[in-house]
């Protein structure tokens, strides 16, 4: 953690995202300001329909804000084009959900390397597999393995695109909780060993133990936004 | 409340439900019309032949009949009513029309239905009884007079009814011509009285009596009558059953043509439309599975959800009936009604639509199996307990194919591996699409070759078989042959005499051929011109299939009113509208057969006055004809290229959207993941293509085997070669793209709408 600088990677400015559905109006965020350093292990905690969700979505490129801007990097990705975006995902985040969402009818291997279509600078699949110790099962289908597999396939999916950020939805809300620290730890790793932004959305308050930064969202606003100086390491967690 | 969710779920399907009662509609429509069509031809042409007493057999005699061979036939056993008959083409005075005067003593036997003016007398002294038809075509109307020659006799007169006969249902002045040309050509009917009155007294005392034919009703099969009719009349005569006549055979053709066409499209359409049912039925049974596991869990038992889900199949099969049944009759209507197709051909006083029984059974049955088919989709979501019918429908888990081992399947990039494995994934899904195009490239092949076919059938029996301008037919029966070739000789043309001959038991014209002028030409079975050599003779390939002859054999024939066996040696086969044996006037003198000069072709544009020339026919004139038969041809041509395009567009639009479903979450990931909406378009479209192009691959050759499966039942009428034109290949193969292009197009456009969100958020 000692070499790793940490610039500001992910600026939200007053940043509001409305859904509208005839006369009814849902603020699913609303003027939300954010600051988030580079190399950071970052949850972001709340009940459902909090919002956290969204601002995943929006920092991802999957989703746009109704007002304000976003900065990733320096750019801003909340006037990006549909095409734009799509450039912006293939080459600055990757994202593991909870549902995993590999391809069924490809391997392991090809779901991985997969991204090399599209990210400019892909990873090794192979290397990214042995990260998560899916070596062994490169070419296995989705639907041969276990919940937790399939999510390590997911996390060196997104990892093969050598992203700045990796967004995280719930990425052990399926698995059982021996698995879910396996991959935990397996995060934990991307950020302190490779660097990377890992930003995860959780309701589990334990994940937030480990983090460089916990924030919490409520009703679409950030109720705070908490440096731990000291976090706990995955084994220190009362899982 | 079921019933809202019902309705509800149909609008959600709604392309899907919409795709499945338009094939149903086009299944169903396709089949009831083919079989409307022969049907109701069969029905129409059986109520003229009963009404007007169509005769069973013919008996002729160039020499004519007396009253007495008239009594002795009546008088065989089985023999129920018989009336002695004359036809002879006549001409229009004054016009170059053709006109086959007809007489007939009791018209209770093939008589005619009077459609306007007074009814038929035996006794009228002047009256005509005009074919209706050529009236029409004609502008002649009842009270207007006409007159007739023959030779050196004028017949005059009123017309005094207009009239349809059986004897006359497809009216053709002779074999050359395919379709029949009301305005130069027709029959029209006298009375006995009108026809005693108008022949000199000399002319009677020299050739005996007229009447060179006795119809006669009888329940006898042919052998029976023949011995019978040799035993009384005392000599070999030619004698046709009905099913030997112009007017039944090729009305019996046109009625089997139809039934073996409904043999083969409707079939088509109903097979896609029954697997497009099962594998769209079994996809929204599947999406539907965790609701299906809802009611289930809520205490519905699986009897009620059984009854909801199939009712949705139901509903479908009785929603595309209703306008199948409409599509059915109107195809029905388009080629049988009384300005239609089949009216250019066939001479009917009635054009009702009928269906045959079956058919309506068909429907009931296809509407219970559709039913059917919804009610085990359903099933198979039911199955387990309610826990596990709650559970999303998960397909079948992926295993690695054989072919993946293979190094050149390792070498492939990612969205091909996507789309192979799809594919077979979802195997039933791929079969409808590759079924589906197979089926629209099958009837592009097969009706744009079928126009091909004909138009090289016409060029060679026409365009380049006659080659000459003018056809004269003369009066065979009173001049020598001698006489008929130094006319020949006076025109520079070429000459034909035609004779009738037995082979078996079954009557064929001979016809002996003089070609000095190269006038006329035949082609062979690969539709080459060939020349007759003077060293055999030459068969149609009707009679070599019929029993089973080709060159080099032998084959015997005896000319009807003589005694005489002939062993000749087939020099050849030919394709020809004649069905007939060929010869030289060489081989005809060298073998010993008597013959008369019957016709000349000539270019001769000057024909002088001759009492031996009955009439002239131009090329202009067969022709012509031929574009009301190419107008028909066209017309069917262009519905089966419509049909062709809605099937293709309906089933790869209905597969398209149901694979876009089915893969939606995975697109999502794709879009999530990076890709632009044109690359995961390609994706798409490009399984699309790739079924297409197989479905083209197995599409033509299967197409030219439904062709070549049609030909060969139309054999019978026609000896039709297949042939495919280079248009034809470059518009089947290019159409059938264009609409796997287009629909593909329609479905990628789908993916800019992908949420990714809600997409990736649903469970497994």
């Amino acid at each position: 953690m000692g070499g790793v600088k940490h610039m500001a990677i992910v600026e939200f400015k007053n940043v509001s995202r409305v859904y509208r559905n005839g006369d009814h109006e849902q603020r699913a965020l609303d003027h939300v300001n954010l600051s988030l350093k580079e190399g950071r292990f970052i949850v972001v905690l709340g009940p459902s329909g909090a919002g956290k969700s969204t601002l995943l979505n929006m920092l991802g490129g999957l989703d746009s804000p109704t007002e304000g801007t976003i900065v990733v990097n320096g750019r801003d990705i909340s006037t990006l084009t549909p095409n734009e975006l799509a450039e912006y995902r293939a080459a600055s985040v990757g994202f593991v959900f909870q549902s995993y969402n590999l391809i069924p009818t490809l391997t392991v291997i090809e779901n991985v390397a997969l991204v090399k279509e599209i990210a400019p600078n892909p990873l090794s699949s192979h290397e990214m597999l042995k990260a998560v110790g899916l070596e062994d099962h490169i070419h296995q289908f989705p639907s041969e393995l276990s919940g937790g597999e399939q999510q390590r396939v997911s996390i060196a999916r997104a990892l093969a695109k050598n992203p700045h950020i990796l967004l995280c939805d719930e990425p052990t809300g399926a698995l059982d909780s021996e698995t879910g620290v396996m991959v935990l730890k397996l995060l934990l790793s991307m950020a302190r060993d490779m660097g990377k932004t890992i930003i995860i959305v959780t309701h589990n308050q334990n994940i937030a133990k480990m983090a460089d930064v916990v924030i919490r969202v409520k009703n679409g606003k950030i109720k705070s936004c908490e440096t731990q100086d000291n976090p706990l390491s995955v084994e220190e967690v009362d899982w | 409340m079921l019933l809202k969710k019902l309705f509800r779920t149909l609008w959600q399907y709604k392309a899907q439900f919409i795709s499945m009662v338009i094939m149903v509609a086009l299944g169903i429509g396709v089949f009831l019309g083919f079989n409307v069509e022969w049907y109701s031809l069969e029905v129409n042409t059986k109520e003229i032949y009963d009404a007007t007493g169509f005769a069973d057999y013919r008996i002729y005699n160039d020499k004519g009949f007396s009253h007495e061979d008239l009594e002795a036939v009546k008088g065989i056993d089985g023999v129920d009513d018989a009336t002695r008959f004359l036809s002879l083409n006549v001409s229009v005075k004054d016009d170059t029309d053709t006109l086959a005067l007809t007489v007939s003593e009791n018209m209770d036997v093939s008589g005619i239905l009077v459609m306007e003016g007074e009814p038929y007398s035996a006794e009228d002294p002047d009256g005509f009884w005009l074919s209706d038809s050529y009236a029409k075509a004609n502008g002649i109307s009842p009270g207007d007079p006409l007159t007739l020659s023959y030779q050196t006799i004028t017949v005059k007169g009123t017309v005094k009814g207009l009239v349809k006969s059986s004897e006359y249902l497809i009216c053709l002045p002779d074999t050359t011509q395919m379709m029949p040309d009301y305005s130069t050509y027709g029959f029209v009917y006298i009375s006995p009285v009108m026809l005693d009155s108008a022949i000199p007294a000399m002319y009677k005392l020299f050739i005996g009596s007229l009447y060179h034919q006795i119809n006669v009703k009888s329940s006898l099969d042919k052998p029976a009558f023949v011995e019978a009719a040799d035993r009384v009349l005392g000599s070999t005569r030619l004698i046709l059953s009905k099913d030997e006549t112009v007017s039944w055979a090729e009305a019996q053709g046109e009625v089997n043509e139809g039934k073996t066409m409904a043999s083969i499209l409707p079939v088509l359409f109903l097979a896609i439309a029954v697997l497009t049912m099962v594998t769209t039925m079994h996809r929204i049974c599947a999406s539907e599975k965790t609701q299906i596991g809802t009611f289930k869990a809520l205490g519905f038992k699986n009897r009620r959800i059984l009854i909801h889900y199939s009712a949705y199949a139901l509903i479908i099969g009785l929603l595309g009936t209703i306008p199948g049944i409409g599509i059915g009759y109107g195809l029905g209507w388009f080629i049988m009604n009384p300005d239609g197709a089949m009216a250019t051909y066939i001479d009917m006083p009635s054009w009702t639509l009928h269906a045959p029984v079956f058919t309506w059974i068909v429907i009931i049955g296809i509407i219970a199996f559709l039913t059917f088919i919804g009610f085990l989709s359903v099933r198979k979501m039911l199955q387990g307990t309610a826990a596990d019918a709650l559970r999303p429908y998960s397909p079948k888990r992926m295993k690695h194919l054989r072919f993946e081992e293979t190094r050149q399947f390792k070498r492939l990039g990612f969205g091909t591996k996507w789309n192979l494995r799809d594919c077979v994934r979802h195997k039933a899904r791929s079969m409808m699409t590759l079924f589906g195009i197979i089926g629209c490239m099958v009837l592009l092949v097969g009706g744009l070759g079928m126009k091909d076919t004909m138009d090289a059938f016409l060029d060679v029996f026409y365009e380049k078989s006659i080659n000459y301008t003018t056809r004269v037919n003369l009066d065979e029966d009173h001049m020598t042959a001698a006489e008929g070739k130094e006319l020949a000789e006076s025109l520079n043309g070429d000459w034909a005499a035609s004779r009738a001959v037995r082979i078996g038991d079954k009557g064929y014209s001979l016809e002996i051929y003089s070609i000095t002028h190269d006038k006329v030409r035949f082609a062979d079975n690969d539709m080459k011109i060939i020349p007759l050599t003077d060293d055999g003779v030459y068969i149609c390939s009707r009679i070599a299939r019929e029993y089973n002859l080709k060159a080099g054999d032998e084959l015997s024939f005896s000319p009807y009113d003589s005694n005489e066996d002939y062993t000749v040696t087939i020099s050849g086969i030919l394709d020809s509208m004649t069905e007939g044996v060929f010869m030289t006037d060489v081989y005809a003198d060298k073998i010993g057969i008597t013959y008369h000069v019957s016709s000349v072709f000539t270019d001769a544009t000057e024909i002088p006055d001759n009492p031996h020339i009955l009439n002239k026919q131009s090329k202009q004139s067969i022709m012509d004809s031929f574009d009301v038969f190419m107008d028909l041809m066209n017309k069917m041509i262009w519905l089966l290229v419509i049909a062709a395009v809605i099937l293709g567009i309906v089933v790869l639009y209905n597969l398209g959207v149901m694979s876009y479903t089915e893969r939606y979450r995975e697109m999502a990931t794709l879009k999530v993941v990076g890709f632009k909406d044109s690359k995961i378009g390609r994706l798409l479209i490009s399984q699309n293509l790739w079924l297409t192009v197989l479905g083209i691959l197995i599409g033509i050759p299967a197409g030219i085997g439904v062709l070549q499966y049609l030909l060969t039942a139309l054999a019978s009428e026609y000896e039709l070669k297949l042939v495919l034109g280079l248009p034809t290949w470059l518009v089947s193969i290019l159409l059938t793209f264009g609409v796997s292009l287009i629909v593909g197009l329609m479905v990628a456009r789908k993916n800019r709408h992908i949420d990714m969100v809600a997409a990736l958020k649903t469970a497994e």
